[in-house]
C-alpha cells in the first residue's frame, strides 16, 4: 500500500471505452426501471398481437433463417485480454488488494477496510485496529459500496440542468463570491479536521460567508444539556464493556443512536455466559425505558413501554428511590400502570452497582430529561467509569435551523449547500422558499437530489471511495481516508472546490502559501499535526505518512478526564420538563438503514428490513395495537398525525410493543429526486420535525395527535388502504422451541437447561452415511446472547455474494432473495413482548432435504460439510425450496441481476469471485465458499493446514458482537468445536434428523430475580418451576 | 387455407426448411462435437508472435513473461512494458532495412501506450473459477504444458487439450498421491464448489 493510489488511471475497457463516457449530452442516463422503482423484469417475449396468415409465413421464413444461422455459428466469438501498456505497482490480476480508509458518511467515522480487485472496489469490511468499530461493519457502512456504483449519480457539472465545465462553474463562483455582501455556506455536521481547517480559511478568505451546519438527525438536546451542565461542549461515549447495569430511556443505542457498533460490540461482551471453572457466569442486565419498540429494547431483559413525556418523572422517581424514597416510584407505577416489580428491581439494581451502572438518554428527548439523567448518572458514580469524557466530539454542533432560515429569508447573495440536503429533510419543510432568495445558489452533492438540482449551479461530489479526507474519532486520533478508485464520473470532491475557490479569493494573500490541492492540503496538514510527533520515531516524515496510509490510522485514544458537573444548573434545566400536552407523544427517529434520507437510493438499505416490524422500502405511523383498536385501525389505513400545527397522512402500521399514547415515525423515506431507486418511497416525515413545543427537541413532540384520516386527505392516487410489505408476515414460535433460550439462574443450575425440552428422537439414516471424520467439516455456530438483531450480516452477506435487489411488489409476494435474514418471534403480551431473535441462513444440513429430490444434481454435498448449489447445472424446479424446513432458499424468478451486465457502472459493482446468477437459478447461503477456497489454496501453496479464525465468511466479519463464528468441526482446538459441544448449542429443527452443521448457543437472558416471570410466551420456562424447585 | 398456387410455395419453401435443418443439424453435430469444437482453436492474434521463437528458439522461461502464474490466479499476459525489456533494444530489420513489420506494430502500441488487444485461447466459461497459482504449486507437479501444449513449438498458438470439465476430472480423480489432505479420495477435489460458486 504506497502512496497516491490515486494516480491509477479510471478503470477501461477496450471495447466500450473509458467509463466517464456518459450519454452524449452528459446528460444522466434513462433509467432503467419501471413506474414503480423496480428494475425491470418482465422481459418475456410477446406473441404479436395479430397472428395472421402474412405474420405466420413471415415468422417461419425468419426463424428457418435463423435456424440456418445459428448452427453455422459454432463457436462463441472470440475474448480479448486486455493487458496494460504500463502497470501501476501491485498489480495482480483478480487477486484481491486491501487499503485502509473511514468512512465518513453516517454520523460517527469507522475505519473501514475496502477489497480492491482488479482496480475497483468490490466489498467493503471493517478495520479491525479501529478503536470505535474494530472490525464490525453497519448495514449503511457495507452498502457504500453500491451507492459508489450508483448509474443515477450526478455526472458533471450542471448549470439549471445544462452540462458546463468545472472551470465555468468555478468562475461563476469566485466572481459572485467577490462581489458578495452577505453568502452562507451549509454544511453537514460530520466534516473531518482538515475540512473544518478549510472551512475556516474560507471564512477568512471570503468575510462575507457564514458557515453553518445543517442536521436532521443529531443529538442536540443532549448535547446542549451537557455544555449547561460540564460548562463546555463535549460529548459523553458509554463505556458498556464496564457496566453491570445498563438504563437506556428511549436511548437506541444497540441500534440508530450513532457509535451503535461500539455500543454493540461493548454490551454483547457482557452478555455471553463464560463462568470461570466453578464459578457462577456473570451477565450485565439491560433495563429499557421506551416509546417505540427498537433493537435495543428488544434486547432488554426488562422493558418497559412508557410515553417520553412521562420520563421525566420516571427518572426523578428513581433518583428518589436511590436515596431511599421509595413512595413516589411506586406511586408513579401505579399512576402510570406500570410493573412495579420491574422498577423496583431497576432501583436496587443501580444503588447497589455504584460506578458500574449507567443510565443512557435518547438523542431525540429534550434537555430537561437529560439533565435529570445527568444528575442520575451523577448519583450512580458513572462519570469517569462507566461514562467516558469527550472533548472533541466527531460530529460539529448543529445550528438551530430558525437561526439559519432567518439569516437567508433576508436574501444572500451566494447560498452554498455541500453535501447537505436541507430541501428534503429542511425541520417542517419548506427551504425551497428560502433557496429562491439567494442570487447565487450552489449545491454540491453526489446526486441531483432535491437541493443540487433546484440550485443555480449543480455540482457532482466524489463518493467517500473516491475521496481524501480525515475524521477525528476519539481524542488524540485520526483516521484518514483514501481514495480506492478514481472518480467515476467527473466529480470533485466538496473540499477540493472549497479549497479552489478559497485560493482564488486569496490571491496573493497568505493562504496561496497553501497547497494547490486538496490531497497536498491534507498531507501537509497531516504532517505538521498527528505526524509531526510520531515522525521522530518513525525516520521520516515520508515513512510517517507512508504508515499512516497503510494502517488509516495514526496516533493514540488518550483519556480525558470527566469535567464536574454543576448540579445546580442540572437542577434547574430539569425542573423545566414540561407535562405532555397532547394525547400521543410524537418521536422521530432516523431510519435504521437510511438515516435521515441521504441513502435512499441504495437498494440494498430500501429491502434491508426494519430490524423490529420487518417493513421494506417504505415508512408508517407505528402505534401500538391497544391504541389502534381505540381508533379502530387497522394495518396499512391512512392516519393523520398531527404536532401542533402540523399534519401528515400516513399509513398505519401496528407494532406490539410500542408504548400506550405514542406514535413513531422515521425519517428518510419520500424522496421525490435522488435516482430511480429511492423516489416516491414512503413519506417525507421532516414537516413534523420541529413541530413540538420544545425548540431543543425537534424529534420529539408531546401535543401530537393521531386519527383516521378523512377519506379526501390521503395522498393523491392512494388506494384505500396502502400495502405496507413485511419480509416476515408472522412472529409467533408457536409454542414450538425455535429460539431456545433460559434465565442466568437456570444456566447457572444446569447450562444445559435451555435444551431441556428439546425432545429429539432417535434419527434413523436410510442411507449410507459419509465418513466426515477425515478431513475438514466446516459449520458455523451462532451465539443468540451476544446477536442483537441489527441485520449488518444481511447487507454484509448481499454485498460479498452480489446477491439481488428485488423490489417492493416482489418482497410482497415472498420472493426477497437475501441469503440470510434474522427472524423474530415477539411472544407474550402482545403490550410488551418477550423478543427473541435469531439469524438464519442455509444450515447446510448433512441429511440436506433439498440435496434427494433435485431431479438434475445441481445441490449436492461436498465432502467437507458444505451443501452446493451448482448454478450452471441448476434448471429451476424448485423443488428444493419446497423441501427446505428452513425457507432459506431463493429463486431468481425473474433476471433481477440484468442490470449488473448491461449498465456500465453497475457491472463493477459485482464481486467477480461469484457468479451473477440469471433468471430460473436456484440460490442460498454458500458458506462464503470463495472465501474458504482463497484461505486453503492459500494454505496449500504455502504447504500449510489453513489456520482456525483464518476463514472468515462476510456476516462473522462484519458482526459487531462477535456472535457469528465459523470453522473447521474436525479440529478439535478451534473455537467452532468448542462452541458447538457447548451445554447451550441446539440446533433449529433438529428433531427432524436433518442434522444442520449450523449450531445455535441458546439465549441467555438476565432478569431480576426478584421480578416474577410475566405470562411469558416462550415455549420452556413454564413447568421449569418443578425441576427447579427441589434444589 | 391457400391458392393452389400458393401451397406449391408452401411445399418448396417446407422442403427447402427440411433440407437445410438436416444441413443444419449434420454440421451443427460435426462443430459442436467437443474435440472439434475446443480443440485447435487456433485465432489470428493482433501480433504475430512466435512462441516457437522466444519460448523454443530463445528458451525463455514461460514465467519470465506470465509472470503472476504462481502468484494468482490468472498467469497474466504480460504488459507492453516486459516486451519492451528486451525491445527496446531488440529492432531487428528485415531485407529491405526496415524494422521488422511485428516489431513495428509493438513499438506502435508502445508508443501510443495502448493496450495490445490479445485473442483468448484457453477460454473458460464464466462459471468456471480457476487459479493457476493453485496449479503451479510445486505440490502439484504439475507444467505448463499439461494443459498449454508444447506451446515452445507453436508460431501461432493453438489450444490442445478442450479445457472441458471431463478432461479437468481426467487429472483431478487419478488416485490421491503423497502428500494429499487426509480426508480427500482423489488426487484433488472434486467437490462442485472446487471450481463453481
Amino acid at each position: 500500500m504506497k502512496e497516491e493510489p490515486i494516480q491509477r488511471p479510471p478503470i477501461e475497457d477496450a471495447s466500450r471505452g473509458p467509463l466517464r463516457a456518459s450519454s452524449p449530452e452528459g446528460k444522466r442516463l434513462p433509467s432503467r426501471h419501471d413506474a414503480a422503482g423496480i428494475p425491470v423484469r418482465d422481459d418475456r417475449p410477446r406473441p404479436p398481437r395479430d397472428l395472421s396468415r402474412r405474420s405466420v409465413l413471415k415468422l417461419m421464413a425468419a426463424s428457418a433463417v435463423l435456424a440456418a444461422g445459428s448452427t453455422a455459428c459454432t463457436r462463441k466469438p472470440p475474448r480479448h485480454i486486455v493487458s496494460m501498456a504500463d502497470s501501476p505497482e501491485y498489480q495482480n490480476p483478480g487477486a484481491p488488494l486491501y487499503y485502509a480508509s473511514t468512512w465518513t458518511e453516517g454520523l460517527v467515522p469507522y475505519g473501514i477496510v475496502v477489497k480492491t480487485v482488479d482496480g475497483r472496489p468490490i466489498k467493503i469490511e471493517g478495520h479491525r485496529d479501529h478503536p470505535l468499530n474494530r472490525g464490525a461493519s453497519s448495514a449503511a457502512m457495507q452498502a457504500a459500496l453500491l451507492s459508489l456504483y450508483d448509474p443515477d449519480r450526478l455526472r458533471t457539472p450542471e448549470r439549471k440542468g445544462e452540462s458546463i465545465t468545472w472551470r465555468e462553474a468555478d468562475e461563476e463562483i469566485i466572481a459572485a463570491l467577490r462581489s458578495a455582501r452577505s453568502a452562507v455556506l451549509i454544511t453537514r455536521s460530520s466534516l473531518g479536521p482538515s475540512e473544518r481547517a478549510l472551512v475556516r480559511a474560507f471564512e477568512r478568505a471570503c468575510p462575507a460567508v457564514r458557515h453553518v451546519v445543517h442536521e436532521t438527525v443529531h443529538d442536540g438536546p443532549r448535547r446542549g444539556a451537557w455544555r449547561k451542565i460540564f460548562g463546555k461542549p463535549g460529548t459523553v461515549r458509554p463505556r458498556l464493556d464496564r457496566a453491570r447495569i445498563v438504563v437506556s430511556f428511549d436511548a437506541d443505542f444497540l441500534g440508530t443512536e450513532p457509535d451503535a457498533l461500539g455500543a454493540i460490540r461493548d454490551f454483547s461482551r457482557t452478555r455471553v455466559p463464560a463462568g470461570q471453572d466453578g464459578e457462577a457466569a456473570r451477565l450485565s442486565r439491560l433495563y429499557v425505558v421506551e416509546s417505540a419498540m427498537t433493537v435495543t429494547g428488544s434486547n432488554a431483559d426488562h422493558r418497559v413501554p412508557l410515553r417520553p413525556s412521562r420520563m421525566p418523572g420516571l427518572v426523578k422517581a428513581l433518583s428518589g428511590a436511590l436515596k431511599g424514597h421509595d413512595a413516589p416510584l411506586t406511586a408513579f407505577c401505579r399512576k402510570h400502570g406500570l410493573d412495579s416489580a420491574v422498577l423496583a428491581a431497576l432501583a436496587k439494581d443501580l444503588a447497589s452497582h455504584q460506578g458500574e451502572a449507567v443510565v443512557l438518554g435518547g438523542a431525540h428527548l429534550p434537555e430537561s430529561v437529560h439533565a435529570a439523567i445527568a444528575l442520575l448518572n451523577d448519583a450512580i458514580g458513572a462519570p469517569g467509569k462507566t461514562l467516558e469524557w469527550n472533548p472533541e466530539p466527531p460530529a460539529l454542533r448543529v445550528d438551530d435551523p430558525a437561526a439559519i432560515a432567518s439569516l437567508l429569508e433576508r436574501g444572500v447573495d451566494v447560498l452554498i449547500c455541500l453535501g447537505v440536503n436541507p430541501v428534503h429533510d429542511w425541520p417542517g419543510g419548506g427551504f425551497e422558499r428560502l433557496l429562491e432568495k439567494a442570487k447565487l445558489s450552489v449545491g454540491h452533492g453526489l446526486h441531483a437530489d432535491e437541493t443540487v438540482s433546484a440550485c443555480t449551479l449543480s455540482l457532482p461530489s466524489c463518493h467517500n471511495l473516491e475521496s481524501w479526507n480525515d475524521a477525528a474519532p476519539l481524542p488524540n486520533l485520526r483516521s484518514l481516508c483514501q481514495p480506492v478508485i478514481a472518480p467515476l464520473f467527473d466529480a470533485r470532491q466538496e473540499a477540493a472546490s472549497l479549497l479552489a475557490w478559497t485560493r482564488a479569493l486569496t490571491a496573493n494573500g497568505a493562504e496561496s502559501e497553501a497547497p494547490v490541492d486538496w490531497f497536498g492540503w491534507l498531507r501537509a496538514r497531516w504532517e505538521t499535526g498527528p505526524l509531526a510527533a510520531s515522525s521522530s520515531e518513525a525516520g521520516s516524515l515520508r515513512n510517517a505518512w507512508e504508515e499512516a496510509l497503510r494502517k488509516g490510522l495514526a496516533g493514540q485514544p488518550g483519556s480525558v478526564d470527566f469535567p464536574g458537573p454543576d448540579r445546580e444548573a442540572a437542577e434547574a434545566l430539569a425542573a423545566t420538563t414540561q407535562p405532555p400536552s397532547g394525547d400521543f407523544d410524537l418521536v422521530i427517529a432516523p431510519h435504521h438503514a437510511l438515516l435521515d434520507g441521504r441513502f435512499a437510493n441504495n437498494g440494498w438499505l430500501q429491502e434491508f428490513p426494519d430490524p423490529v416490524s420487518k417493513l421494506v422500502w417504505d415508512n408508517a405511523a407505528v402505534i401500538g395495537p391497544a391504541t389502534a383498536a381505540r381508533l379502530d385501525l387497522a394495518e396499512g389505513d391512512w392516519a393523520a398525525v398531527g404536532a401542533g400545527e402540523r399534519t401528515l397522512v400516513l399509513p398505519v402500521l401496528i407494532q406490539p410493543g410500542t408504548a400506550p399514547g405514542v406514535v413513531a415515525v422515521t425519517l428518510g423515506h419520500g424522496r421525490t429526486r435522488c435516482g430511480a431507486v429511492g423516489e416516491r418511497r414512503g413519506f417525507n416525515t421532516a414537516p413534523l420535525v420541529g413541530a413540538g413545543k420544545d425548540r431543543s427537541a425537534p424529534r420529539f413532540a408531546a401535543n401530537a395527535a393521531i386519527q383516521r384520516a378523512a377519506p379526501g386527505s390521503r395522498p393523491a392516487g392512494q388506494p384505500d388502504r396502502y400495502e405496507l410489505v413485511r419480509t416476515q408476515k408472522a412472529f409467533s414460535q408457536e409454542g414450538r422451541p425455535i429460539v431456545l433460550d433460559c434465565t442466568l439462574g437456570e444456566y447457572n443450575r444446569d447450562p444445559a437447561s435451555a435444551r431441556k425440552h428439546l425432545h429429539i428422537p432417535e434419527g434413523k439414516q436410510l442411507d449410507d452415511e459419509w465418513d466426515y471424520s477425515k478431513g475438514r467439516k466446516w459449520a458455523m455456530a451462532i451465539d443468540l446472547s451476544a446477536c442483537v438483531g441489527c441485520g449488518a450480516c444481511m447487507i454484509a452477506c448481499q454485498a460479498e455474494n452480489n446477491i439481488p435487489v428485488v423490489g417492493k411488489a416482489e418482497c410482497g409476494l415472498g420472493r426477497e432473495m437475501h441469503w440470510m435474514r434474522i427472524d423474530r418471534y415477539q411472544d407474550g403480551d402482545e403490550k410488551n413482548p418477550e423478543v427473541s431473535q435469531q439469524p438464519m441462513l442455509c444450515q447446510h444440513c448433512d441429511n440436506a432435504p433439498c440435496e434427494s429430490v433435485c431431479p438434475v444434481n445441481a445441490t449436492a454435498h461436498s465432502t467437507e460439510g458444505l451443501n452446493e448449489q451448482v448454478y450452471n447445472r441448476c434448471v429451476g424446479t424448485r423443488y428444493c425450496a419446497n423441501n427446505c424446513p428452513y425457507k432459506v432458499r431463493r429463486f431468481n424468478f425473474y433476471n433481477y441481476t440484468k442490470e449488473n451486465v448491461t449498465d456500465p457502472v453497475r457491472e463493477l459493482s459485482c464481486n467477480p469471485q461469484v457468479t451473477v446468477r440469471s433468471r430460473g437459478v436456484m440460490e442460498k447461503c454458500t458458506f462464503c465458499v470463495q472465501r474458504i477456497n482463497e484461505a486453503k489454496f492459500r494454505a496449500r501453496n504455502e504447504g500449510r493446514e489453513v489456520d482456525d479464525g483464518a476463514i472468515v465468511p462476510a456476516c462473522a466479519q462484519a458482526c459487531a458482537a462477535g456472535a457469528i463464528v465459523f470453522g473447521d468441526l474436525n479440529d478439535r482446538s478451534s473455537r467452532i468445536a468448542r462452541l458447538a459441544a457447548d451445554p447451550l448449542a441446539y440446533r433449529v429443527l433438529e428433531e427432524l434428523n436433518v442434522r444442520p452443521n449450523v449450531a445455535y448457543l441458546a439465549r441467555v437472558r438476565n432478569p431480576h430475580p426478584d421480578v416474577p416471570v410475566a405470562g411469558s410466551g416462550a415455549p420452556d420456562r413454564g413447568d421449569d418451576q418443578h425441576e427447579g424447585g427441589g434444589h | 387455407m391457400f391458392t393452389k398456387k400458393f401451397d406449391r410455395r408452401i411445399y418448396i419453401a417446407a422442403a427447402a426448411m427440411g433440407f437445410s435443418l438436416l444441413f443444419g443439424i449434420a454440421f451443427g453435430t460435426y462443430t459442436l462435437w467437443p474435440a472439434n469444437l475446443e480443440t485447435g482453436y487456433q485465432p489470428e492474434q493482433p501480433i504475430e508472435f512466435s512462441h516457437a521463437v522466444m519460448a523454443g528458439q530463445y528458451e525463455i522461461e514461460c514465467i519470465y513473461c506470465h509472470s503472476l502464474a504462481e502468484k494468482g490466479p490468472h498467469a497474466t499476459i504480460p504488459q507492453t512494458e516486459t516486451c519492451m525489456k528486451c525491445h527496446n533494444e531488440i529492432k531487428t530489420k528485415d531485407a529491405r532495412g526496415e524494422i521488422k513489420p511485428e516489431i513495428a506494430k509493438l513499438l506502435d502500441y508502445w508508443e501510443r501506450k495502448e493496450p495490445i488487444p490479445w485473442v483468448k485461447v484457453h477460454d473458460l466459461a464464466d462459471f468456471v473459477y480457476f487459479d493457476h497459482s493453485r496449479h503451479m504449486a510445486p505440490a502439484s507437479e504439475l507444467e505448463c504444458a499439461d494443459c498449454h501444449g508444447a506451446v515452445e513449438t507453436m508460431d501461432r498458438v493453438e489450444r490442445v487439450y478442450s479445457l472441458k470439465m471431463g478432461w479437468c476430472l481426467d487429472c483431478h480423480m487419478e488416485p490421491p498421491r503423497e502428500g494429499t489432505p487426509e480426508g480427500q479420495e482423489t488426487r484433488a477435489p472434486i467437490t462442485c464448489t472446487t471450481c463453481h460458486r
